[in-house]
């Protein structure tokens, strides 16, 4: 029996649940239309323009890095599965020397976005790195 | 070494019912069961002892008017919240705005699928069970970004990035640590994991203490820990809804059911994350004189309580904090951990 089809059911439950629950909700609750409160947030203010504006999210440069460590991971796990059987059969240097060379590349990129201020939120010298030259 | 038997199998012999039809109708029966028990540890969890809890941190009384020691508040606050007018924001993005608190309610009891609950409990188990938990676990920030986005409010925008912001710095120390785990077990499969944990480490005044990972590498366990407050998003990472900052973040325009979903979506991943710790570091459904499913909640309520005790005592880190905290510690201490672990273990040659 393949579990990814029980698996499969949890998803349907799961989205049954959220689902009925809607569908309960919207049997229950009033509707008073008023335009006023329909406005969205701005603690108390008018809002003021559209909240889809272009600005900085400052982390542009770290969420690169994170794809790089990402697929990173995902090459890691076939290496973990594997890696007693592979001690015992082909010996310590060479289960292990592989996996050090590659860590250690990402190890020195990571290090030298470090250098460059990447890896970090707001580029000021108040936090402690140079300004990033862009 | 697998599970005595999967819970679908059980059912179907419960039931007596054979064939195709019956396989299908068992699982999800069993799906359904899952999904009652995190659903019902969530209502306990929600309104009444994430309540009871900050009130005795704080050293105040909570709920206690309805019911014994406040318990009826459950079903009054599933009444009260879901007979909510639901106010939708001016220009929110409808298909959006709708789907996201479903994306991340569904998301997280679906990772439950893979988790060995103890007595039989345990809906599947395929090989790449864990890939597959934090697979499922990461779409929550997803759902997180649909409803800050759409909600057209620059607060839930904000929240929402912050969200991910928050993934992308501790989704890979979370990964990295659950990979020095794997190391031990050589195996992805979850009830793979929980029977390596079942051997005897050491015994200390005739009391026999099983080779949880939590005991075998101590560092691994705090680091997780750690990754994991970051991940389901409590103090001191909590900056996506931080209420001084930020309003609500990303739940800021969300009311009546939709915020109930967004309420349980969150609450079921702190108890996924805590599932994931169980399994993992403490043995999963294991333990003395109880029956498995007993000490497996005991376990998942002990790391909701740590959060809840998180929130009650540690105070919330900056945001440009939690991209430098993830990035240039807990990401370099993972590794450190991982290449550790691997040199230890190859010279030892356990």
């Amino acid at each position: 029996m393949n579990p990814w089809i029980a698996i499969g059911m949890l998803a349907l439950v799961g989205i049954l649940i959220p689902a009925s629950m809607m569908v309960v909700s919207s049997l229950l609750r009033p509707t008073v239309p008023e335009q006023g409160k329909r406005a969205t947030y701005e603690s108390g203010e008018v809002p003021t323009g559209d909240a889809r504006v272009q600005f900085n999210i400052q982390y542009y440069m770290v969420a690169l890095l994170f794809l790089v460590f990402d697929i990173e991971t995902v090459l890691i796990f076939p290496w973990t599965v594997i890696y007693q059987d592979a001690v015992q059969s082909a010996g310590l240097t060479r289960a292990l020397l592989p996996m050090l060379v590659f860590i250690g590349v990402l190890v020195v990129g990571l290090a030298w976005a470090w250098r460059k201020g990447v890896v970090q939120w707001v580029r000021t010298p108040r936090h402690g790195g140079k300004p990033h030259e862009q | 070494m697998a599970t005595a038997t999967p819970l679908p199998d059980t059912i179907q012999d419960i039931l007596g019912i054979g064939g195709f039809a019956g396989e299908l109708l068992s699982m999800l029966l069993g799906a359904a069961l899952v999904g009652t028990i995190m659903l019902t540890m969530t209502a306990f969890a929600g309104p009444w002892a994430k309540r009871k809890i900050t009130a005795a941190f704080t050293d105040r009384i909570s709920v206690n008017r309805i019911g014994p020691m406040g318990l009826g508040t459950i079903i009054v606050d599933a009444v009260r919240l879901l007979s909510k007018e639901l106010i939708i924001p001016e220009g929110a993005d409808r298909p959006a705005y709708d789907i996201a608190p479903v994306v991340l309610a569904g998301s997280a009891l679906l990772a439950f699928a893979v988790i060995p609950m103890g007595n039989g409990i345990h809906l599947a188990d395929p090989e790449t069970g864990l890939v597959f938990v934090f697979a499922i676990a990461s779409i929550a920030s997803l759902g997180l970004l649909m409803g800050g986005y759409a909600s057209n409010n620059k607060y839930s925008l904000l929240g929402g990035l912050r969200a991910v912001a928050q993934n992308i710095a501790y989704e890979i120390p979370l990964v990295v640590t659950a990979a020095s785990v794997v190391l031990f077990t050589g195996s992805l499969q979850m009830s793979e994991i929980v029977a390596a944990q079942t051997v005897e480490l050491v015994t200390i005044a005739g009391i026999r203490i099983p080779a949880w990972f939590a005991f075998v590498n101590p560092f691994a366990f705090v680091l997780f820990m750690i990754a994991n407050l970051a991940e389901v998003g409590r103090n001191p990472f909590d900056t996506p809804e931080a209420p001084t900052e930020i309003v609500g973040g990303y739940q800021t325009e969300y009311s009546s059911v939709y915020f109930v979903l967004f309420y349980l979506g969150e609450f079921v991943h702190i108890f996924l994350g805590g599932a994931i710790i169980a399994t993992l570091f403490l043995g999963g459904p294991a333990g003395p004189f109880l029956p498995g499913f007993v000490w497996f909640t005991i376990k998942i309520w002990a790391v909701f309580l740590f959060t809840q005790w998180c929130r009650s005592a540690v105070p919330r880190v900056r945001i440009d904090q939690i991209i430098e905290i993830g990035w240039k510690g807990l990401l370099v201490l993972s590794f450190a951990n991982l290449l550790l672990t691997a040199v230890i273990l190859g010279v030892l040659g356990l």
